[in-house]
């Protein structure tokens, strides 16, 4: 049985195929730009060309992130909380920490073995935790995005920001340029200030090993050692954790449509 | 009686007034960029222009705001906050609250009948409910900062901005234009935000008439009605309200003259 998890974010819309419950078949994600229904299309598109499926082969589709609802040929949705906490512990079993940071909002997860939640804390106020703040660092300090972390890396002395708010943050980055401040010093300070905003959520929900890293700047590896760095832990982090929420809505979609199809008595 | 001079330096601008007897002889306003310290010192001399004195004749100078420590010409260094209540009480004597909406923070004083600050609460930490947010908003528009206080209130269906964070408000400002609202009507909305928040900074140090509104952003009218509207009561003005740091450092020198403690 092959189902489908999509995650409908802010910045990008990324989707999952699963088999049976137990393996990821592809994935595939597009850019959302304003409108999720139908960049959520188009990746459904490319998933069922890419593995040739035709209809009928998608046992169950279920949606996750924040347009979840505005999908509307879904058969479940689930909140991004539920998936990226699934999708993580999926991908590394021994996970009891996730930490998800979006383009708009981050999350700090504390889960069960078995993937459930426990407690979490969430940021969806503020841009400064998100990754939105190194998208604005990336346009005003004129790097690609796809640089910015390797150029971050080669730190000697990272620049830390006191502001907290992104905008004044901007300000403050700028007056250290002006002061000559070493490129890559202020870009690590970037992704530590991240960090430190990322552990704020963290501590709330309380901090247990294994630490998992999701969401979209799971490929920058100066976030991943920021992270590091500022939990004075191991932090899991591959790829696929850009899945994590669909990957995580695939495996949900899964386990209800196992329910469904079961004897009458299980089912709910 | 000689003058004393009282430099307000802000995030994004100096503000210089010269002060005898309770009078203003000369004013300035200079931006402030990345070297703090020669801005501040050019306020000085524009104002002393302004004054037409010469530098000798101002026998005191007293620093305030946010870039007060810079500044190694003056005597004296007083908080912005006792200086905004100083002002707002010396030029309106009847002020019991002062908000005070800047470049990067904002303000809410609580004054007593002598102008001396009962109580405050600020919020330097987050652009929102700031001149900076009106700025970026008002960029993400294509408007001047200066232009939108009067569009926004030729506004007939006001939009409601839910974004708290600067950073998403401005995403807001765009999608609600993609979608074809009329400008005047977002910066309704906008203006809006920020009465909601200073209206909460200001209940944390309780509201009482008379409110005094100083700060860069007062000279904005969009957002002297939209605080008005807010707290249900008539806010004081005054084409000085942008010098109000910089009258209360220059009042609080010239008491350093008068009980001859200058040196």
């Amino acid at each position: 049985m092959i189902t489908c998890g999509l995650d409908l974010g802010s910045g990008v819309v990324k989707g999952a195929l699963i088999e049976d419950g137990r393996k990821i078949l592809n994935t595939a994600s597009r850019p959302t730009r304003g409108n999720p229904s139908s960049a959520g299309q188009q990746v459904l598109e490319d998933l069922a060309e890419a593995e040739n499926l035709v209809p009928g082969d998608l046992a169950y589709l279920c949606t996750t992130g924040f347009g979840r609802y505005m999908f509307p040929n879904r058969q479940l949705q689930v909140s991004d909380i539920t998936s990226s906490a699934k999708g993580a512990s999926f991908l590394r079993p021994g996970t009891r920490h996730v930490l998800d940071i979006g383009a708009q909002s981050s999350r700090a997860i504390r889960i069960s073995p078995t993937g459930k939640v426990l407690k979490f804390k969430m940021n969806e106020k503020c841009a400064a935790g998100a990754g939105r703040f190194v998208e604005r660092c990336s346009k005003y300090l004129q790097v690609p995005m796809e640089d910015m972390s390797a150029r971050a890396l080669s730190a000697q002395k990272p620049k830390l920001i006191s502001s907290v708010c992104a905008v004044l943050a901007e300000t403050e980055i700028i007056n250290n340029v002006a002061e000559e401040v070493p490129l890559p010093d202020i870009l690590m300070g970037v992704y530590l200030s991240l960090a430190q905003r990322a552990y704020s959520l963290m501590r709330y929900v309380g901090i247990e090993s294994e630490i998992t890293l999701v969401g979209g700047l799971v490929h920058s590896e100066a976030m991943v050692r920021a992270v590091g760095d500022t939990v004075h832990m191991g932090v899991n982090a591959q790829s696929e954790g850009h899945y994590a929420a669909a990957i995580g809505a695939a495996l949900l979609g899964h386990q209800r449509a196992l329910r469904l199809s079961g004897p009458a008595g299980v089912r709910n | 009686m000689k003058a004393a001079a009282g430099i307000d330096v802000g995030s994004t601008t100096a503000k210089c007034v010269i002060l005898r007897d309770g009078e203003l002889l000369g004013k300035s306003l200079n931006p402030v960029g990345v070297n703090i310290v020669r801005d501040a010192e050019e306020a000085l001399r524009l104002a002393l222009v302004d004054a037409r004195l010469d530098r000798s004749e101002v026998a005191f100078v007293t620093g305030t705001g946010y870039g007060r420590y810079k500044i190694a010409f003056g005597q004296l260094t007083v908080t912005e906050i006792s200086c905004h209540a100083r002002g707002a009480h010396f030029l309106f004597p009847r002020t019991r609250l002062v908000i005070d909406i800047g470049g990067q923070d904002t303000k809410a004083i609580r004054v007593n009948e002598r102008g001396e600050v009962a109580d405050f609460a600020m919020n330097d930490k987050c652009a929102a409910g700031t001149g900076r947010f009106l700025d970026v908003c008002a960029g993400a528009l294509g408007y001047d900062v200066a232009e939108i206080g009067p569009l926004s209130l030729e506004a007939r269906h006001p939009v409601k901005v839910t974004s708290t964070c600067t950073v998403f408000a401005e995403s807001e400002v765009t999608s609600h234009v993609s979608r074809g609202k009329d400008p005047k009507d977002i910066l309704a909305g906008l203006h809006a935000s920020i009465a909601n928040r200073s209206l909460s900074l200001l209940q944390r140090v309780g509201i009482e008439p008379e409110v005094t509104f100083t700060g860069g952003v007062s000279r904005n009218e969009g957002m002297v009605r939209a605080l008005s509207g807010r707290l249900r009561m008539p806010i004081n003005v005054s084409p000085l309200s942008q010098y109000m740091g910089a009258i209360g450092a220059a009042l609080a020198g010239a008491d350093r003259l008068r009980g001859g403690t200058a040196s």
